[in-house]
């Protein structure tokens, strides 16, 4: 749990509660742990229910300080997922390119987060373990301009396309990425446009201010948003993370 | 909507009366043998047999050898006496201090187990659990004659040393009459001469445990002694003896503590002979030493006992299943590189090897938890301590009795005791729980895996271990008190909190400093001794003395249904919204119904089960198979409660069986008309011979569909169960169920319903019905609408106009007559069909045979559905032929369509083969195949109104879903036999007496238009089925006549023909 950025200009400072989720051993908790140790961890203890973990990310602005939950994969522990996801301003709904069945689960979540979790929440799809994909890399954006690879090798273990998951992010309004937790690719933009993606009004104070979270304009907010990510993917690469 | 739970209450009440009588609540007390298992952590084979109020004393001679070291404690000296229940099960001998009474002849209420404060005894007290296997002898011993005194002497110990130290003694004092003491003494005569059978285990388990090696070693013995036992190699004590033992066994004084157990256990017994006084629950507070751990966990929380009862179990599991794969064993290999990675033995092959061993044995035993994440770091710690079988059975006691519900699939035993542990916390710390849901923390985000991992995974290993060893001998409280003394302790800082970040951390720094000093600023030296993690224990054990497992018990019981119905929301809303998109073309209300019924009806089908297995087991039980059972399904815990979906373990896959049955509750149709139930399966059965192909054997046990209503069995579900068996794996998930339902429900295309009804009949998916599909789909047609249709437009206007006049003439008329549109649409469909079809060969298209072939296969279709008496009689004797296969009884006197009674089958009807005309009969030609395609179909369903509208709306409202009613419809509908009643029975005697050819015609006159209707319902039905058969006798005919050569069936053919053209004829009179 380290606070890494404790010594940042006296910018306004804000926590935003994000949760994480998405089938077992898409590498979850290895994402995080690259995010706020950048470390990457062959063997991760799993999750017990879920990982607290917090990260502060330094905004032009302002900034952000992620308080995490990671919370564990298995099937069975789904039902316990409404306490984590509870209050939750953003969302990180990781799947595995290399198993296609993580996208479907994934699909799952964000169906579930859209209905359930607090309106307005920010949800960040996020497509891991990008390093064991051949096409990954630089040649992408060479070939195309929306960062779809052309063709699978055959050596490939990408089971799925970034076009896919990039459709259906879309047609959901969702952030989308692909990372690889291992070679940190990715990761940080990831938090950083869900940072930029969360508009101002959503925010509550550092801490104690919690109560204040918007609840009459939960609708409206929604929107903002939702506008805020079209662009989010992009500008918030750029700006970058201070960790 | 219809809800679940209230379902699941209402098939609990139905399977078991007396629940409903105690509480609303699903909770069931536990009973009488639950609590005595539990007290003395027995396995689920053993039930109170005796129980009898008796004093306890231990000989002098336990003592004498360690007096020297315990000079304080003269009562020793003396002999220890205890007070208290001597209880007698099949196969142990118990006896505990902790007063409780779980004998069967007590009432409920009277019955219970001892739940009060059990001052670190644990729930059994001081005492032994003794197996009978252990006891060498028995003596009564001649004392006054009033005392009725038992010397019991146990199996100290196997071989040499036994002998020479002539075992341990203990003498009992049976307080009660005379005549409860023999009866007492009588049973356990009968349970020691069972219990020989059981010393070969004993044996071998006893070898296993570390206190028989370490006393065999016991320093204070002759140099000589020591030597000869000492080749023995220790016994297997976990990890920890090849990766050194967590802590430093200095600084855990591991010594001084094994020399106290060695005393102790020598003077006490071991392993199966222990008995429990004081010191030893003060000893398994200060810590267990190392390589006793394993021992003592298995002791205390009764794991030994089971694998007593199958020492091999562990090692025949894993043969059994070798080289198989399982879902659960992906996930274990997931997470076998994660679990306690810090520790060396870890990150060894052998320690892998074990934990992944251990957890796959598991999972086979007992798939419905298979694996859970969190067991993999329990198995982990318990591995560092234990050999691998000790862990697998001590984790069945977590699973089955310690944790119940943590592990399973829906883990609604974990957020059940969430929900507990926040009552307490409420209740015992009122301004921290104010502060908590002022500032919007959810305690179970940070109490959650304190539960579920047992403080393995929160505090360090050494003092995790700590709360292990209390919480094995004393119970599942434990975690609450140990839980509520980590918030306690905290209290102050974690006012401070406000945020879920902040109350983590200060937990998680409390957590790393527990074996610093609770008061490092005292003056007093020895308060600045005292650890956190002793200040802890004390507070724990201390000042939450008040939780008693009663406490847990009773919280449980109260917020179990509320946590249970939230998971049950929570796993119909996910199941619900994950079904896909086909799901969306159904209503949210139509899906949550489905879900319901679906659910509902596996649910009740498992209770059916397991109430039949119950019955049967109880059958095998009174026919003297009684010791085959004992040491059977020790590991599955009868007393868990089956069935709700949070509780799981609930199948989700749906068996033709099954799928009768949900379908039997949404729709009329497969509703069977003739129950098997016997007191009407009279005439039923005959009136339907028609199902009798498809009907299949069924033995009829006490009504195998419960309270609703007998499903049917028809070739038209058969076809939609494997249609929507995408899987091919002969069941239906929830998801299949739905997508079959959108494509039934969810198109408002007629078009696209008609498609799919052929495609359902197109076996090899090639465009083509052949004949025997054309006949099928009437059959089907006829099936579905023989209760009538639903929603029939009646915007025709011919419909209209008949209906009103009818309606004028008689209550119900529209019905009838709808009915009757319904059958002469579907015999025009057939003779259209026929009509219509192409035939297979090119042969066949020459102009003058098609003609026939119209010619001839109208006529023999307007017999087809409407038939009256005589034609019946006609086509009866046919089958009389002895080829037939299946031969309908034609002579059932009880028959309601006045059939007559005079069957004789014609001179001329049997199949003589005559050589004549080809193609007269053309349609019932297996020489000449024939077939309709899709656009042949649908032009002939939209030619008529009625099939029209059957495929555009009927069918698909035959199902009712959400809108329709919720339960079962009721069967008051137009069966087409049930309501025959005493009138139109009586009108069928008449008809009877009537001359042959009169009874047609009497029969709407006679029995009302109602019966009449019926009768022609069921008797198309029949010709439906007639000629079905008599084209496989024609098959068989051809076939035969092929082999000889020679081409005299035509005959038959051309006769065949010509009845039914008759038979025709009649009908068209009959009609005007």
């Amino acid at each position: 749990m380290a606070d890494s950025t404790g010594a940042a200009a006296p910018k306004p400072s804000s926590s935003v509660k994000l949760v994480l989720l998405g089938e077992a051993a898409v590498g979850k908790s290895s994402l995080v742990m690259r995010f706020v140790n950048n470390d990457f961890q062959e063997n991760k203890e799993p999750t017990i229910g879920a990982a607290f973990l917090t990260q502060k990310c330094n905004l032009p602005t302002r900034t952000i300080k992620f308080e995490i939950w990671d919370t564990a994969g298995q099937e069975r522990f789904a039902s316990l997922a409404p306490m984590y996801y509870r209050n939750a301003q953003a969302a990180l709904v990781v799947y595995d390119i290399t198993k296609a069945s993580s996208l479907t689960k994934a699909q799952h979540w964000v169906a579930e987060l859209q209905r359930q979790a607090s309106p307005g929440i920010v949800i960040a799809l996020v497509g891991n373990k990008l390093d064991l994909a051949n096409a990954g890399g630089a040649g992408e954006s060479e070939d195309d301009a929306d960062g779809v690879p052309d063709e699978e090798g055959d050596s490939d273990a990408r089971k799925v396309p970034t076009k896919t998951a990039k459709a259906y992010a879309d047609e959901e309004s969702l952030l989308f990425f692909e990372t690889s937790a291992k070679t940190g690719m990715n990761v940080a933009e990831v938090f950083t446009a869900i940072a930029n993606a969360i508009p101002e009004t959503q925010l509550k104070g550092p801490r104690g201010v919690g109560g204040q979270t918007t609840l009459g304009s939960g609708g409206q907010q929604q929107d903002a948003s939702r506008v805020n990510l079209a662009g989010a993917g992009t500008a918030g690469a750029k700006e970058g993370c201070a960790c | 909507m219809f809800n679940l739970s209230s379902l699941v209450q209402k098939a609990q009440q139905f399977i078991d009366p007396t629940l409903s009588q105690t509480t609303p609540s699903t909770d069931r007390r536990p009973s009488k043998s639950t609590l005595f298992r539990h007290q003395f952590r027995l396995p689920d084979t053993q039930n109170p047999l005796q129980e009898i109020t008796a004093e306890l004393t231990l000989s002098s001679h336990h003592s004498t050898r360690s007096s020297s070291d315990h000079p304080d404690d003269e009562e020793r000296g003396r002999g220890n006496r205890y007070v208290g229940k001597l209880h007698l099960s099949e196969q142990f001998l118990c006896f505990s201090t902790q007063g409780s009474s779980f004998l069967n002849t007590a009432s409920l209420s009277s019955s219970s187990a001892f739940t009060g404060q059990t001052h670190g005894a644990g729930p059994a007290g001081n005492g032994f659990t003794l197996p009978l296997c252990a006891i060498r002898r028995v003596e009564r011993l001649h004392s006054q004659s009033y005392m009725f005194a038992l010397a019991i002497t146990t199996w100290n110990g196997f071989g040499e040393q036994s002998k020479k130290e002539g075992g341990q003694k203990l003498t009992i004092q049976l307080a009660g009459s005379r005549q409860q003491c023999e009866r007492f003494c009588d049973r356990l005569k009968k349970g020691l001469r069972e219990g020989i059978k059981e010393v070969e285990n004993l044996r071998a388990v006893a070898s296993q445990c570390y206190s028989e090696y370490l006393l065999a070693n016991d320093p204070k013995k002759k140099e000589e002694d020591r030597k000869q036992e000492s080749k023995r190699e220790a016994p297997d004590t976990g990890l920890g003896m090849i990766f050194r033992y967590p802590g430093n066994p200095r600084k855990l004084r591991d010594g001084t503590k094994m020399r106290l157990w060695r005393e102790y256990l020598n003077e006490n017994g071991r392993n199966a002979t222990l008995i429990r006084q004081p010191t030893f629950h003060k000893l398994i507070r200060v810590g267990l030493p190392n390589r006793l751990r394993g021992e003592m966990w298995e002791l205390t929380s009764g794991s030994f006992f089971l694998r007593l009862q199958k020492p091999n179990q562990y090692a025949e599991t894993l043969a059994k299943h070798e080289g198989r794969n399982s879902l659960a064993i992906e996930e274990i290999e997931k997470d076998l590189n994660r679990s306690l990675p810090e520790y060396p033995g870890f990150q060894s092959e052998e320690g892998i090897g074990r934990l992944r061993r251990v957890l796959t044995a598991y999972s086979w035993t007992d798939e419905e938890v298979g694996y859970c994440q969190a067991m993999n770091i329990v198995v982990a710690a318990l591995l560092i301590y234990m050999s691998e079988a000790q862990a697998f059975s001590l984790l069945s006691v977590l699973c089955d009795r310690l944790l119940p519900g943590y592990y399973s699939q829906t883990m609604y035993g974990t957020l059940l005791d969430q929900r507990v542990f926040e009552s307490l916390v409420e209740k015992t710390m009122p301004i921290l729980w104010d502060h908590l849901v002022k500032s919007d923390v959810q305690l179970s985000v940070v109490s959650l895996p304190w539960f579920l991992s047992l403080y393995i995974n929160s505090m360090p290993l050494i003092f995790a271990f700590r709360v292990l060893d209390v919480f094995f001998l004393e119970g599942p409280k434990v975690l609450f008190q140990i839980g509520l003394a980590i918030l306690r302790i905290n209290g102050e800082e974690l006012l401070d909190a406000s945020d879920d970040g902040t109350f983590i951390s200060v937990l998680k720094s409390y957590f790393a400093r527990l074996d610093e000093s609770a008061h490092p600023k005292s003056e007093n030296p020895k308060l600045r001794a005292v650890t956190r993690f002793q200040e802890l224990m004390v507070t724990a054990f201390r000042e939450f003395a008040g939780i008693t497992q009663n406490t847990i018990s009773e919280q449980r019981a109260k917020h179990k249904d509320a946590v249970l119905e939230n998971i049950e929301n929570f796993a119909k809303r996910t199941s619900i919204r994950n079904l896909g998109p086909d799901s969306k073309r159904l209503s949210t209300n139509d899906l949550g119904f489905m879900y319901d019924r679906f659910y509902g009806v596996l649910y009740e089908r498992q209770q059916r089960a397991q109430m039949f297995q119950q019955e049967a087991d109880r059958r095998a039980k009174a026919s003297g198979t009684k010791a085959t059972r004992i040491a059977t399904d020790a590991l599955h815990n009868n007393s868990v409660e089956m069935g709700r979906v949070a509780v799981g373990p609930s199948p989700t896959q749906m068996d033709y069986d099954a799928f009768r049955e949900f379908l039997a509750g949404i729709t009329r149709w497969a509703v069977s008309d003739s129950p098997s139930s016997p007191q009407d399966a009279n005439a039923e059965k005959q009136n339907y011979s028609y199902f009798g192909n498809s009907m299949r054997n069924r033995s009829v046990a006490l009504s195998p569909w419960g309270a609703g209503p007998e499903p049917a069995d028809h070739e038209f579900m058969q076809r939609l169960f494997r249609r929507w068996d995408v899987n091919m794996n002969h069941a239906l998930s929830l998801q299949d169920v739905v997508t079959g339902f959108a494509q039934v429900k969810g198109t408002k295309d007629i078009m696209s319903n008609i498609s799919y009804f052929f495609e359902l009949y197109d076996d090899d998916g090639d465009g083509k019905v052949d004949r025997e599909g054309i006949l099928r789909i009437s059959e089907a047609l006829l099936f579905l609408s023989r209760r009538g249709l639903e929603n029939v437009p009646s915007t025709s206007a011919s419909l209209n106009s008949l209906q009103q006049k009818e309606s004028t003439d008689n209550v119900g008329g529209g019905r009838e007559n709808r009915d009757e549109q319904i059958l002469s649409s579907i015999s025009a469909f057939i003779r259209r069909c026929f009509e219509y079809a192409d035939p297979d060969h090119a042969i066949n298209q020459t102009d003058n045979s098609s003609n026939k072939l119209i010619d001839t296969t109208e006529k023999a279709v307007d017999a087809f559905s409407i038939g009256d008496d005589e034609d019946e009689d006609d086509l009866l004797s046919f089958s009389s032929t002895p080829s037939s296969p299946k031969p309908t009884d034609p002579a059932n006197p009880t028959q309601t369509t006045g059939a007559p009674l005079q069957m004789q089958p014609p001179p001329s009807t049997p199949l003589t083969p005559k050589p004549d005309k080809h193609t007269a009969n053309a349609a019932l030609d297996p020489t000449k195949p024939l077939y309709i395609t899709l656009p042949t179909f649908r032009m002939l369903i939209l030619a008529d109104e009625t099939l029209e509208s059957f495929f555009e709306s009927a069918f698909a409202n035959s199902f009712r879903l959400a809108d329709g009613p919720s339960s079962a419809p009721s069967t008051t509908n137009l069966t087409t036999f049930a309501n025959v009643n005493a009138p139109s029975r009586a009108a069928a005697a008449q008809a009877l007496s009537l001359p042959q050819d009169a009874a047609g015609v009497a029969g709407p006159g006679g029995k009302g238009l109602r019966g009449m209707l019926d009768n022609i319902v069921s008797d198309g039905m029949r010709v439906a089925a007639e000629v079905r058969r008599r084209m496989e006798e024609a098959q068989r005919e051809m076939d035969r006549a092929a082999q000889q050569g020679a081409s005299y069936d035509e005959d038959d053919e051309e006769e065949r023909g010509r009845r039914i053209g008759r038979v025709g004829n009649e009908v068209v009179e009959f009609e005007r």
